[in-house]
């Protein structure tokens, strides 16, 4: 075990796979790290510092700068996906992902269902996303319910750096198109990462917490947000069950289903708008699938339906917070009528 | 060896859904080779021939002529050269399974639910497999006494949770709704539907009802206070009688024929036509005993009657270009030849194959176009494009003593003309009154488009063509 942060445990876990399989390969925008500045390639390591080493290592076949199309960058992964390669490509803002929407719902996630199984499409995209940093309404945003929405994609959300390296090392060795989320005020969190060889399942939720009073489904930065709200109830004797995703496509519907059955009450925390939301899909298929189990009405707790302002002020208004988070839980647990059963 | 492959009906565009057998151009087991025209099918559109891929021959012919059949049915087995026995073939007709060809998801099959998991039958049991059963579910199968095995599980692989458990257990509520749906006369009570529903179906009076809603609406709960206080407690309605015979018992008397796709194209486009086209009628009588002299006289092949009055009316139309048109929404698409239609009677209906240029063609090659329109139009072989188009048409029920009719206009064509039998009637013969033969003409014209002078002017064109025949 080691302790590193997400960020850390991402490069490393780039380093190692890259040195493992010859067939993988990095691009985006100023993935090398420094071309063009005073200080040459490697020296910055990236906008977010996740490619530091890569380039003076594996070279300019592996590790490629494009031009700031988003198109073209997704474009050349799915070709370079169905051609042999393994591409890592990068999305500095995941809000662009719309530019090259096409290439990937109508291209990378269809071509092995399209071709009969007869074509794989293994390339990673890794879009860094989120709210919290005032980078505003066009760099703030967290589209991972759109693309979840999408049949054929796999859609993976790390909160923690053994995730990280877990999530991001079964990408790489997994032969779909991968959707890999990465919360920009999330690469400083730190954790124990282990050594070696570590590969984390998709579709199984993370059990933070088990209180068996509410349980919180959460993903990304909430994941943290709830923690934090869980502390401040647990002051209070109110025990919570915490689900972190992990990913949300697949979806693990039996980690939640069993932790509702148990508790009786659901708070989906999600980073994102109400309407179509990762939240109200959870708390639909909860409400149906469990609605015998069911002692309150499922809460969500979201960010309003508007952009991410940049204010500072309002934007931390924007997004749903442990209070929030802690008020939905009281809230929920209070609910009349039915608290005897 | 005989290799069996099903010979199904076939798509044509993508919103055909199903097509009838014409008729079969090859017999059961004639051999026959590439390019053999197999069988003809009509759909609401067109008829068409399907042609041999490769040589073969039918071993089965399933499909009949003159039935319909949707898309991918199976209507023959094909042999690619060989015999077959009964039973391959029997084997064959078995296991086909038609592709599916329809857009309504309710006529897809429905694959069947996850069975429920092999679970132990024993509720009782403490070891049960985590993986058939949420844990909450074990538990409530044991306090509900509820046999796991018996249950439907919803998730995955058909794993229990507890819900499906509970719904096992509890009873389904007990209000039902169902039942023969009671006329429920217009009441000047204010009410729902399901509280008039509820009341019909135990036979509340619902003025009788206090109404608890806005406005003093009735609503299901006040109908239900109702049932309670006067004991009818569970409301039951009565049980559908599905086995009851419809009154009058009136299957004796006919019989089911469905309408061909022909006779639902035909079905549709008119009621459309009368429905939309302002059609009015111009009627005028015409003396015929010049025109049938003239056909009289002539030697060897006589054109017909109808042959006469297609040319009649291709030169009227050139005389009145007002009739010669097509009524396309906000336009007129004005013709400069005479493209006529001609109603033919046909066993699957009425055909109007087109004769197109007529003004430009002499009564001979009208007599010689007709005969092969008609002829082919009897055995369903014309091209779509040999019944597609046209400005006018003209509908000939003489040949069945009709003394007089109306048409109706078949769209976008401007008008039709309907003629009746010659009829001997009196005439004015410059001051003389003599008994000749008459046809009665009936043109109906579109209002949109044309005019009652237009009507009048043609009709007078035609009628001087007609009573002067060596116009013609």
């Amino acid at each position: 075990m080691a302790i590193m942060n997400i960020r850390e445990a991402i490069v490393a876990t780039l380093h190692a796979e890259m040195e493992r399989d010859p067939d993988i390969l990095l691009l985006g925008e100023d993935v090398v790290g420094g071309n063009g500045t005073a200080g040459g390639p490697e020296a910055i390591g990236g906008i977010w510092g996740t490619s530091p080493g890569l380039w003076a290592k594996f070279g300019p076949e592996r590790v490629i700068d494009t031009p700031i199309s988003e198109s073209a960058i997704i474009g050349a992964a799915a070709g370079a996906a169905l051609s042999g390669k393994r591409p890592v490509a990068e999305l500095m803002f995941a809000d662009f992902v719309g530019v090259s929407l096409d290439q990937i719902w109508n291209q990378m996630a269809k071509f092995r269902y399209m071709f009969g199984g007869k074509a794989r499409c293994p390339a990673v995209v890794r879009l860094v996303y989120g709210a919290g940093m005032q980078t505003a309404a066009q760099h703030s945003q967290s589209v991972y319910a759109m693309l979840t929405a999408m049949p054929g994609l796999k859609v993976v959300l790390p909160t923690t750096p053994a995730d990280a390296k877990g999530l991001l090392t079964e990408a790489l060795r997994g032969d779909d198109p991968v959707m890999f989320f990465e919360h920009k005020t999330l690469y400083g969190v730190k954790g124990e990462v282990p050594d070696g060889d570590h590969r984390q399942r998709f579709g199984e939720a993370r059990v933070v917490r088990e209180g068996g009073d509410a349980t919180i489904v959460a993903c990304g930065r909430m994941v943290n947000f709830s923690e934090k709200a869980a502390d401040k109830l647990a002051v209070d004797g109110i025990g919570v069950d915490l689900l972190d995703l992990r990913t949300t496509s697949p979806l693990d519907e039996d980690a939640i289903l069993e932790s509702v059955e148990q508790t009786g009450r659901l708070i989906v925390v999600d980073e994102s708008p109400p309407r179509c939301s990762l939240a109200a899909d959870i708390a639909a298929m909860v409400t149906e699938r469990a609605f015998t189990s069911l002692k309150a009405p499922p809460a969500m707790v979201t960010a309003p339906h508007s952009p991410v302002p940049f204010a500072r002020s309002l934007e931390r208004a924007w997004v749903p917070s442990p209070q929030k988070i802690e008020d939905a839980v009281r809230r929920v647990l209070a609910f009349p009528g039915r608290s005897g059963q | 060896m005989t290799t069996l492959t099903p010979f199904t009906m076939p798509k044509w565009g993508i919103e055909m859904a199903e097509g009838t057998i014409a008729e079969w151009m090859v017999a059961e087991n004639a051999p026959f080779t590439r390019g053999t025209v197999l069988t003809l099918i009509e759909t609401d559109k067109i008829t068409n021939e399907v042609e041999a891929e490769k040589d073969g021959r039918f071993v089965r012919i399933i499909a009949e002529a003159g039935q319909s059949y949707p898309v991918g049915a199976l209507l023959a087995v094909l042999s690619d050269g060989g015999e077959a026995s009964a039973a391959e073939i029997d084997a064959l007709v078995a296991s086909f399974r038609p592709s599916e060809s329809g857009f309504d998801p309710e006529a897809s099959s429905t694959p069947s639910p996850p069975s429920a998991p092999p679970a132990t039958s024993d509720a009782a049991a403490t070891d049960i497999d985590p993986a058939l059963a949420s844990p909450t579910a074990i538990q409530e199968a044991r306090r509900l006494g509820v046999d796991l095995a018996q249950v439907q599980g919803s998730g995955r692989n058909g794993r229990v949770f507890a819900q499906d458990v509970h719904q096992t257990a509890y009873p389904s509520p007990s209000v039902s709704l169902a039942g023969p749906f009671p006329a429920t006369p217009p009441s000047s009570v204010l009410s729902t539907p399901v509280a008039r529903r509820l009341a019909a179906l135990n036979s509340v009076d619902l003025s009788s009802v206090a109404g608890s809603g806005a406005r003093g609406k009735v609503k299901r709960d006040d109908v239900l206070a109702v049932l309670k206080q006067t004991g009818a407690e569970a409301p039951s309605p009565p049980a559908p009688d599905m086995s009851a015979a419809p009154a009058g018992d009136h299957a004796a008397h006919f019989d089911v024929v469905p309408m061909s796709s022909m006779r639902r194209t035909i079905a549709r486009r008119l009621t459309e036509a009368k429905q939309q086209i302002p059609h009015f009628y111009v009627r005028r009588r015409v003396r015929a005993d010049r025109l049938l002299a003239l056909r009289g006289a002539i030697q060897g092949e006589r054109p017909s009657v109808n042959d006469f009055l297609i040319r009649a009316c291709a030169l009227a139309l050139m005389e009145v270009p007002a009739l010669n048109i097509q009524v396309h929404d906000k336009e007129m698409h004005r013709f400069s030849g005479a493209d006529i239609a001609v109603a033919v009677a046909t066993d699957r209906g009425l055909v109007t194959p087109i004769l197109f240029g007529a003004d430009d063609l002499s009564l001979t090659d009208i007599h010689g176009r007709m005969a092969s329109l008609a002829q082919r139009a009897r055995t369903g072989k014309l091209r779509p494009e040999e019944f597609t188009g046209g400005s006018f048409s003209i509908s000939n029920l003489g040949g069945f003593g009709v003394e007089q009719f109306d048409a109706i206009i078949n769209p976008p064509q401007g008008a039709i003309l309907a003629v009746g039998a010659a009829r001997p009637e009196p005439v004015d013969d410059d001051g003389a009154i003599r008994i000749v033969p008459v046809l009665h003409l009936s043109l109906s014209c579109d209002h949109r488009a044309i005019d009652g002078a237009d009507g009048g002017r043609f009709m007078a064109a035609l009628a001087k063509l007609i009573e002067q025949p060596h116009l013609l």
